[in-house]
């Protein structure tokens, strides 16, 4: 089919669309005197309530294991302190990286052209792998900070080596999703299986839309 | 510019290049009431972005820019995939077989054809099919005029074999 014909092809559904066409008054009217919703910024309010209460979190948890460290270093059990100290470090680095994001979502300029706004876009998606990457590190504290000096000491010895164990692979596992979480990685069946789900949708959309705007700017290359 | 002056502006956009906002609704979006409200959506961005409208560009460039940058932003958010092949292929399949005119079949598997491309193609072929020139294409996309000139041959490949393939599969069977 040549190109005259196609595009007269193409005409002819157009003009079924026409036909078709309401009259868009009405739909003007209430987009000028109603304040609505719309995608990106339907985005926001869930990112400033995370921002919160992570906020929260660090300040009050923040605050004790400071606290702690200045007033109770020689008595308080040092696996809770360090284990506690790691959490709230890593949870304020995720907490940067939402700020980012939320910075970034009001600077998307949706009057750029196509490739440059979309590569932005998912871009900003991608940043939550770091946000996963990062919380990931996190694993091995939740088996450490209950310890304790005297169980140690006079602890069963059995109960010990299973809790290391626990916590040895725990630690080989966050470190090792931090190094493999990435998009290099997102056709891996495991990488599938950790983001699976509707709430992991926009991110998978958003790695499919990456590779497709590499396609465009190697075009050329290819 | 004041309110009364902004809102009629916006009033006559609409107007004149609505046509635009239903071409990319219809290919991103298979059903009706996602269509609906993509079509929302992109009118809100208009309003929200008028103040940004750059008069070195044609009206139509960014409201393609705006269009399709919304529709494919809106592909990502929403939960299921907007292209159902298996479903477009049985609607085909019928539609073969159905009494129509030769011309009607073509244009059912043209529809079909650009409804399943990837994201970004869509946008490319709707631009060709919709007569734009490679220098507004490249505008609108953000790439460059040859490149433009290679991705579509490439996609126009595909379609060529597509209905080449489907032709004969519909003539071996009459």
């Amino acid at each position: 089919m040549d190109e005259i014909k196609l595009k007269e092809l193409w005409q002819a559904t157009n003009e079924k669309l026409e036909q078709s066409q309401n009259d868009s008054k009405q739909q003007t009217d209430d987009i000028t005197h109603l304040k609505v919703q719309n995608f990106i910024s339907s985005i926001k309010p869930i990112k400033i309530f995370t921002i919160l209460v992570g906020v929260g979190w660090v300040f009050i948890l923040g605050t004790v294991v400071l606290n702690l460290f200045v007033y109770a270093f020689d008595t308080a059990s040092p696996f809770f302190l360090f284990s506690a100290a790691i959490q709230v470090i890593l949870t304020a680095i995720a907490l940067v990286i939402y700020i980012y994001q939320l910075i970034t979502i009001y600077q998307i300029d949706i009057t750029e052209p196509i490739l440059k706004t979309q590569q932005k876009i998912a871009n900003l998606q991608l940043t939550t792998l770091w946000i996963t990457r990062v919380l990931m590190l996190q694993l091995p504290v939740w088996t450490t900070f209950y310890w304790n000096v005297s169980m140690i000491e006079h602890g069963n010895w059995v109960l010990i080596i299973i809790q290391g164990i626990v916590t040895l692979s725990f630690a080989i596992a966050a470190i090792w999703l931090f190094i493999n979480i990435n998009y290099g990685n997102k056709d891996k069946k495991w990488f599938r299986l950790i983001f699976k789900g509707k709430e992991w949708t926009p991110l998978m959309k958003s790695m499919e839309l990456l590779e497709q705007i590499d396609e465009y700017h190697n075009v050329a290359k290819s | 510019m004041s309110k009364k002056e902004h809102q009629q502006f916006f009033q006559d956009i609409i107007d004149q290049h609505k046509g635009i906002l239903y071409k990319v609704a219809r290919i991103y979006c298979q059903n009706e009431e996602d269509r609906q409200d993509l079509i929302q959506e992109m009118m809100i961005q208009i309003w929200q972005s008028i103040h940004k409208y750059n008069s070195q560009f044609k009206i139509s460039t960014w409201i393609y820019r705006i269009s399709l940058n919304v529709a494919i932003s809106y592909y990502r958010k929403s939960k299921t995939i907007t292209s159902n092949q298996s479903f477009l292929e049985d609607q085909s399949a019928q539609q073969l077989s159905d009494d129509k005119t030769e011309r009607e079949q073509q244009l059912n598997l043209l529809e079909q054809f650009v409804s399943e491309l990837r994201e970004i193609d869509k946008a490319l072929m709707l631009l060709y099919l919709e007569d734009k020139s490679y220098n507004e294409i490249a505008e609108v996309l953000g790439m460059s005029v040859s490149n433009v000139g290679t991705k579509i041959g490439r996609i126009k490949d595909k379609l060529k074999i597509r209905f080449s393939q489907i032709n004969q599969s519909y003539h071996g069977r009459n």
